[in-house]
Parts: C-alpha cells; structure tokens; sequence
C-alpha cells in the first residue's frame, strides 16, 4: 500500500527536522574551524591557522595518539571478549549462573560512567597491587574501557549470531567438525562483519570517553577526551573546532568508504543470481 | 578417527569463563569496593581514606563509618540533587521518545536502499567526539550565538533568551547526545513490523491514527522501552553535559560525585554518592536487564 | 562412475563392523522416545531399516518425524530407546563422530565456500591428503553432473543446482546413512518431479541407506522403497506405497495418503470368503469379495479410492456395492475430473473419471441423477 502524499511529505519533514537538529552543531563546528578570528560566533572571513596550530601542538597530538594506541587495544579486546560473551548468550544451553553471566553482559549497556570510572579506580587501588595493575594509567584505561565497551560488542555480536541460520552449524558438525572447528571454520568467516562492527564501536567509544579515562588517567597517560575537556574549560578555543572538523572528516570518509563498497559487494551478489536464475530458465 | 571428544567441556568452561571472570574482577567486584569504601572516612593517606577492616590488638575491628550517608540524608543538596537528576533524566526520555520515535517510523517505512542510508546518516554524528559536539553547542547556544541570533533576526525575540548555562541547555544536550540510543533500538523493532497487519486494520475500517494506536505502539513497545531505559538510567548519572552547558543551577548527581572526588578528594563521600545513586537506579537496570538478556536469547516476541 | 564405499569404511575410517550385522536390520530403531518439556515429539518409535533402502518418513507437521531425523543424525538425545547403526550404537556420539550425514532442508551450503571447497569440508575434518579430497570431489561432482561449476559460490547457483551440491556434499564420505529433510521443499513444482527421480537415481547408484522426511505423500510414494506414516508422535503403518495406498491400516492412514471415501457400517455377515457391511448410506449392504479379522456387528469403516468408483447413468447389474445420486459438483483437474455425487443419505461419494474424450457434451454434468458403483474386492475394510 503506497503511502499517500501527505504522508510522505509529514515524513520527509520529520526527518528533515530530525537530521537539522543532528547536524547543525557539526556543520557550525567544520564552518568556523576556518574562521579567521578567534571568536566561534562571529565570522571573520577564511583561515586555516587553527589547523596549523592544531598540528603544532605537541601536547594535543601526544594525547591523540595515548588515546589512539589505547582505543586499538581495547577495541581488540572487548571485541574477543565481547565475541565469547555472545556465543554464551546465544549458543549454549542453560547451565545454573546463566541468569547472572547474563546480567553482568547487560549491565554495563546503561551503567553511568561516573559509577564505572570512581569503582574500577577503587578497585584498581585496594587490590590492584595485588594483581600488579598500578591504579593509574595506561593499562588501567584499558582495562576501564574494555570494561565499558565490552557489552555493546556483544549486543552487535548475539544480533548477527541470532540471525544466522543454524542449520550451517549442524551441517558442518555433520560433516566431522567438532564445536571448535565450526566456530573458527563456519561461524565466524560468516559473522566477520558484525564483529568489525563491534570492533569499530568500542573503538569510537574508547577514542571518546572523558569520565571514565578521567577517573584512572596518570600524568603520562593523558587522553585526547581529556585534554580536550580541560581546554574547554578554560575557554572556547577555535583550535578544537579543527580538532572536531578533522575527525568528522575522517569518520564521514571512512564511513562513505564503507558504504560504498558494500553497496558494490551487494550488487555483484545481486548481479550473480540474477545470472544463475538465467542460465537455468 | 572416532576421536574422543574429552577436551570439549572444558572449551565450553573456557568460553564461558573468559568474559564472566574479566566482568565479574571489573565489573561487579568494584562496586562491593565502592560499597566498603563508602563506609570509611576521608584521611590525608595514600590511599586517601581510613581503613575499614583493620586488625588492631588482635581483633579484627569493622568500623562503619555511616556519616557519609548521614550528611546524603542530612543536606537538602544532595536530596536536591538525586530529585533533579531524575527529573532531567525522565524529561529528556520523553522529550527523545517524543523526537526519535517519528523519525524510526519514518525511516522504517523507507525502502531498503534508502534505509540503510538514513541510518547511517542517524548514527555518523556518534562516531565523532561527543565531547566536541556538546563543546559545539555552547557555541550555538550562548547569548551571541547562532540561535539567539536567529531569533533576534526573525524577530521573535527582542533580546537574547538566557539559555546557555541553564538547566534548558542541559535538556538540549542530553537530548542531542541521546537521541540515536533512542532510535536504534525503536527503529529495530519497527523494521520487523509486519506492514500486512496494518493493512489487515485498515480494510476492517480503522483509521490510520487509530490503527497506530492499537496496533503499532502496542507492538513497539519492547523498542520502547529498550529506547527509554538506554537514555534515563545513564543520563541520571551524566557528568559531562550539565558541567558544560548547564550553570551551577543545574544540579545533577553525577556533577556531585566528581566534585566529591576531584575537588574535595573525598572519595568515600564520592562512593557514598554513587551507591545511593546504584540503589536508586537498581530497579530500571533489573528492568532492562530482563528485557535485554530475552532478546539477546531470541526468546522476546 | 565408482560407487560411494557402504560397506563399513567410511572415508577415513578404519572401524569395520565387528560381526555380521544382518541387512535387513541394518538400521534400528529401538524404542526410541524424545520428550521437550513434557510435550512428547516422538513416542516409543521402532523400526527395522534395511540396508540400501530408501526409507521415507510420512506425516503432516507436528508428527515428530523431523524430531526423529534429528535424533538419527545426532542433534537431538532421545529420552529414551536407543538407535543401533550397521551394530554401533549411535547415541552417545555427537553428529560429527556418526558415520551419518544429512542433507538440510535449506541446504545449509557454506556461503563463504565454493561449491568444491563445499564437498571437500566433511573430507578435510578426516585429514585425508589434498590429491585424495581433489579426487574424490571429482567423483562427486561427476556424480551430481556439476562439475564445470566447481568454483562458483552458493549464490551464483540455481535452487536445483544448490540441492545437487547439497547432495554431493553429504555423500562425499561415503555415509552409511543419509538423511534427508524434506528434500524437495525448497523447489517449485515443475522441479520437483524431474528431480525425485533424479535423486533417486543417484542414491541407488552409490548404495547408501537412505531415511528421509517428508510432508508430501506424492514424494513419499514416488521416491522411497518403503515408508513409515506417522502421526502425534508414532507410527500408523509401515509398508511399501503401493501396501499402504491399497491397504491402508486404518482410517488415518486411509485418509493421509490420496483421497477416500469413508462410509461407516456395522458388519452384517462374517464369513471366511466375503463380509457385507450394513450402512446407512448404501441401500444394500456392502459385498466385500474377501474375509477380514473381524466380528458380526463389530462398527467398520468401509475405505473405497474414487479412481475404482464406476460413474454412470445407467444402473449396473447386481444387488450389491452400487448406490443412486445426483452429481453436486464436478471438480475438473484437467486429466480427469472429480465427480461429487449425494446420496439420498446425505453422504458424498467422489468418483475419478478419466477425460477420456475431448469436450464429452454427452458425458455427465452438475445435478445429473447417476449410479456410482465399485467392484467386489476394490475397497478394503478399516477396523481401526
């Protein structure tokens, strides 16, 4: 059933109020990281000082790439983890502490950072030493960050996971491979998508904590959030908006990137069982 | 080639075990500190609070320090804080369901081709710095801002509205930073609408808005709530957005807990702080967990 | 074209039969009982399979057979009874221990492999050599006459030339036992027939014992050599299609497979030569040319298949197994039509006929008075 005409013009209205509001601070923030003076209201014609400013700031860049470093290896992990998590929660049958492994998976989804970052500190500091962890730094933003990250890849994970058809599975135990084989064999080529999904979203997540990374960041561990947050404190500086305007570009490239060669890889599939529907006519 | 499959159950033990201990060591453990630490008084140590357990004259004394509590209960501020937390938080639910729950319509009605483009176009914005965005609206907020401008230039204004610094900003800003929690989930319930049982609706003589209520919302109600619960239970404890766009009217929880730890230092009262707010927000978490734990089994309708 | 081996070396394996298992119960089925949180799928199940049959599993859904498929290839654990393979007992073994493979209802092909890495999956987890896989995945493909399309994936295929590879793949190690899940399924109708007898084909060539599930009674009795109706969980009748289309054993059975006309009565004279059954919906009683087990006044159902129903205007010889009705409606098939006729009783009877002749203006049409009658020994008596 079509939809009538006003309610198609009601919805590209709705969406179109909805994406405005979306959009509108990032648009001002790319506009004015090219505006020459230094007042983020006021537009004083067309300047790239900031970006150069930016790139000279030894301190920012440092953060950025403490940040960076750490971002990767938390996306890694939480995505094995997380990976592991899913398959329970989808794939095994119940065994007793099911109900509880699974509230721990979910809890973490709406925990507020603040609760997050203040306990694994407190933990970090009572019994860390015990563990050899030192309560601050760049480990123990790791192990924070994973920790906060972990269920998202999960919930992307056990979605892709309950789509699967399960009959691939049973085929491939079928034919001789054990539990572990079919996971590494057919599972996971299978599901490959979803887990560089979860990978990507924990990556972001980590890149952009402030709370969290606050509450367990050392001297020689500041992080990007971090110093960004203090520099916004003491007043608005267009050298942030560069800094903004720099990673919207990356994510919008990196994203068009992406799409596009999905779309391309969805048209060949299209395009080869078209031919083979042909060919058997 | 009949080979034993001896060493199976103790995979199964290992799959299991991995995220379960690393959550229960980081996760869930912490909190039991917070608990014991909230029990304790603030002292000039390293770490900076009185021992709880200690083991004097051989005897193992527990001191339970409950001032920290006492002072929650005693001062209207925090009282103050906790109420107005929620109430933030249960306004910008609304205000985001009210927002994020047309635009999941409208996108879940697009064509696949034009779907899956809108929900990028809804998710992109989360992928660069919140931080900044929120730093983005002070700009558009402030007194000579782009808004106030706007208004002044259309002349609905005379003078510039106060909104930066105020409890509204705060508003704006977990709504904008919010939203797409609020959408992803409705629109993934929406999708999987079956567009036949509308029809079904229409053709026994329902108009479209009564269909819509009797049929639609009833069936979104699971992404509703998912919606909801991912938007309420952590705006409570938000930090961030109210210190930059809020004013000092702006009394939020979470703003008390990093003031108690990193200005006052006193972490015990930061942790009393923080496990009145887990209490308060326990019963929501048990909401959502339930709910959350069936989908990721595949058992909600 | 060289045979899939099915005398006990299972590609790879080396655990030959320890006695001689007898062939015709080269499958067993033992009592087999498999319960979901008290709702029981498959109740107290046995059977006896022969080896290198193809043995059909018949029922509607809800029946329990997929259940028992399922338990024969390993991804269910019957509560109870046992299932006994060329002598190896199966149920403690997990489905890649079996020397069983199943061919799925959706295929179940590896998307992300080619139709040769496909076939060669189950032959790479036995750690055969890399010239052996090559050539055994040669035979194979000869086999299901795919071989010029070893290097495409699942999607570029055809819905027929993705259940060959189906089949090739799960007869690639040489099973003792394959399992089907309703095999034609997923194909439209015109398909569907060409490829039953192409499956067949197939799996006869290669020997293998053969156990599949089916909904569809015209698949049943096309393909398998013998076939298991079952219903709610057990079975109504083992036998051979044209045994069970013939001979139905009761009156589920008869009204499963094809249709029937069911016409209660009490049974009138018991003798070792004929019966009569008296019925309400007949005039005289009913003449049946052969003895049954039964007893005068024992309640019967008399079963008579519309294609052994005589349709006509005139009023046949004999006292017996003929009735007079008026035609209610007229269901025309294209190959033959389907004649409803009422009786006086209230009771329909449907008759086949053959459209013998193009546009028969002279044959019978809607509201005509007609006689409908059968022969002695064409319909059988039901007791149960």
């Amino acid at each position: 059933m079509n939809p009538g005409l006003g309610q198609r013009m009601l919805r590209w209205t709705v969406l179109g109020l909805g994406f405005a509001f979306l959009y509108l601070p990032i648009v001002l923030l790319v506009v004015y990281s090219f505006n020459s003076s230094r007042l983020a209201t006021v537009w004083a014609g067309f300047s790239t000082r900031w970006y150069g400013e930016l790139l000279r700031d030894r301190q920012m860049l440092e953060a950025a790439w403490v940040s960076l470093r750490i971002a990767f290896w938390t996306a890694t992990a939480a995505t094995v983890v997380g990976t592991l998590a899913a398959m329970v929660m989808t794939r095994f049958r119940r065994f007793p502490g099911k109900t509880v492994f699974g509230a721990l998976v979910t809890a973490p989804l709406v925990m507020p950072e603040v609760i997050i970052g203040l306990s694994i500190l407190l933990m970090l500091v009572s019994v860390g030493s015990m563990l050899g962890i030192p309560s601050k730094g760049m480990v123990a933003i790791w192990i924070a960050h994973v920790t906060l990250t972990v269920s998202f890849v999960t919930v992307v994970v056990s979605s892709r996971l309950q789509e699967l058809d399960r009959s691939l599975e049973e085929a491939a135990m079928d034919l001789g491979a054990n539990r572990v084989k079919v996971f590494f064999l057919i599972t996971l080529p299978i599901i490959a998508p979803a887990l560089m999904s979860g990978w990507l979203l924990a990556f972001t997540l980590s890149l952009d904590d402030v709370v969290v990374a606050s509450f367990v960041a050392g001297p020689d561990s500041t992080t990007l959030p971090i110093k960004i947050f203090a520099s916004v404190r003491r007043g608005v500086s267009p050298k942030i908006n560069a800094l903004a305007s720099l990673l919207i570009m990356a994510v919008s490239l990196a994203a068009v990137v992406g799409w596009w060669l999905m779309y391309r890889k969805d048209q060949r599939r299209r395009r080869d069982m078209q031919l083979a529907l042909q060919e058997n006519a | 080639m009949l080979r034993p499959s001896r060493w199976r159950p103790s995979v199964r033990l290992l799959v299991i075990a991995v995220p379960f201990l690393w959550l229960l060591l980081f996760f869930a453990v912490p909190f039991l500190i917070v608990l014991k630490i909230s029990f304790s008084r603030m002292a000039i140590a390293m770490p900076p609070y009185t021992p709880v357990v200690e083991y004097l004259d051989s005897a193992l004394t527990l001191r339970l320090n409950l001032g920290n509590y006492a002072a929650l209960f005693a001062d209207p501020q925090y009282v103050l804080a906790y109420l107005s937390s929620i109430q933030i938080a249960a306004v910008s639910t609304v205000l985001c369901l009210l927002i994020g729950y047309p635009m999941a319509y409208a996108i879940a009605r697009m064509r696949p081709a034009a779907r899956n483009i809108a929900l990028m176009a809804v998710v992109l914005p989360s992928w660069t710095s919140f931080l900044i965005r929120v730093y983005a609206w002070i700009g558009i907020l402030d007194a000579n801002g782009i808004l106030n401008r706007f208004l002044l230039w259309t002349g609905l204004v005379d003078a510039p509205l106060r909104i930066l610094y105020t409890p509204t900003a705060t508003y704006i800003g977990i709504v904008y930073c919010y939203l797409p929690f609020m959408i992803l989930p409705l629109y993934a319930n929406l999708v999987k609408l079956d567009q036949r049982l509308l029809e079904a609706a229409y053709d026994l003589g329902a108009r479209p808005w009564k269909a819509f209520v009797r049929i639609t919302l009833p069936l979104s109600r699971s992404g509703i709530i998912a919606g909801c619960m991912l938007v309420m239970i952590p705006a409570v404890g938000e930090f961030v957005i109210p210190e930059m766009l809020g004013g000092p009217d702006t009394l939020m929880i979470g703003r008390v807990l990093w003031g108690e730890f990193f200005s006052n230092r006193d972490w015990p009262a930061a942790s009393a702080v923080a496990i009145v707010m887990l209490l308060l927000l326990l019963v929501p978490i048990l909401v959502f967990n339930r709910h959350q734990q069936r989908q990721m089994e595949g058992r909600l309708a | 074209m060289a045979a899939a081996p099915t005398d006990g070396t299972h590609a790879g394996t080396h655990a030959a039969a320890p006695a001689a298992v007898d062939p015709e119960r080269y499958l067993r089925i033992e009592g087999v009982r498999k319960e979901f949180d008290g709702f029981v799928a498959v109740d107290d199940v046995s059977l006896d399979i022969r080896k290198g049959e193809i043995f059909a599993l018949l029922g509607g859904s809800g029946s329990g057979k997929s259940t028992l498929l399922r338990c024969l290839g390993g991804f269910e654990r019957p509560t109870r009874g046992r299932i006994v393979l060329d002598g190896q007992v199966l149920d403690p073994l997990p489905p890649y221990e079996r020397p069983v493979n199943m061919m799925f209802q959706s295929y179940a092909l590896f998307p992300h492999m080619t139709v040769e890495q496909n076939i060669a999956f189950g032959l790479k987890q036995d750690g055969l050599s890399g010239d052996a896989i090559a050539a055994r995945v040669g035979e194979m493909l000869s086999l299901v006459q795919l071989a010029k399309l070893a290097g495409r994936k699942p999607h570029q295929l055809s819905g027929g030339q993705q259940q060959r590879v189906a089949l090739a793949r799960s007869l690639a190690k040489g099973p003792k036992l394959l399992l089907l899940d309703e095999p034609m399924g997923a194909l439209d109708k015109k398909l569907r027939s060409r490829m039953q007898l192409e499956l067949v084909n197939i799996i006869e060539q290669s020997g293998v014992t053969c156990v599949m599930v089916t909904h569809d009674q015209e698949e049943a009795m096309t393909m398998a050599t013998r076939i298991a109706v079952m219903d709610q969980g057990w079975i109504q009748q083992v036998g051979k299609p044209d045994d069970i289309y013939e001979q139905p054993a009761n009156r589920f059975v008869a009204g499963f497979i094809g249709s029937v006309n069911l016409i209660e009565g009490i049974i009138d004279e018991d003798q070792p030569e004929y019966v009569t059954v008296r019925t309400g919906d007949f005039p005289a009683p009913i003449y049946v040319g052969h003895g049954i087990t039964g007893y005068e006044g024992q309640p019967v159902a008399f079963a008579l298949r519309p294609e052994k129903v005589y349709i006509g205007k005139q009023e046949p010889d004999g006292d017996n197994n003929k009735a007079r009705g008026t035609v209610e409606d007229i269901a025309y098939f294209g190959s033959h039509s389907v004649y409803h006729v009422r009786l006086p009783s209230g009771a329909k009877v449907l008759a086949n006929f053959a459209n013998m002749k193009r546009w028969d203006s002279d044959g019978i049409t809607w509201n005509d008075e007609v006689w409908v009658s059968w022969d002695d020994n064409d319909g059988v008596v039901l007791t149960g």
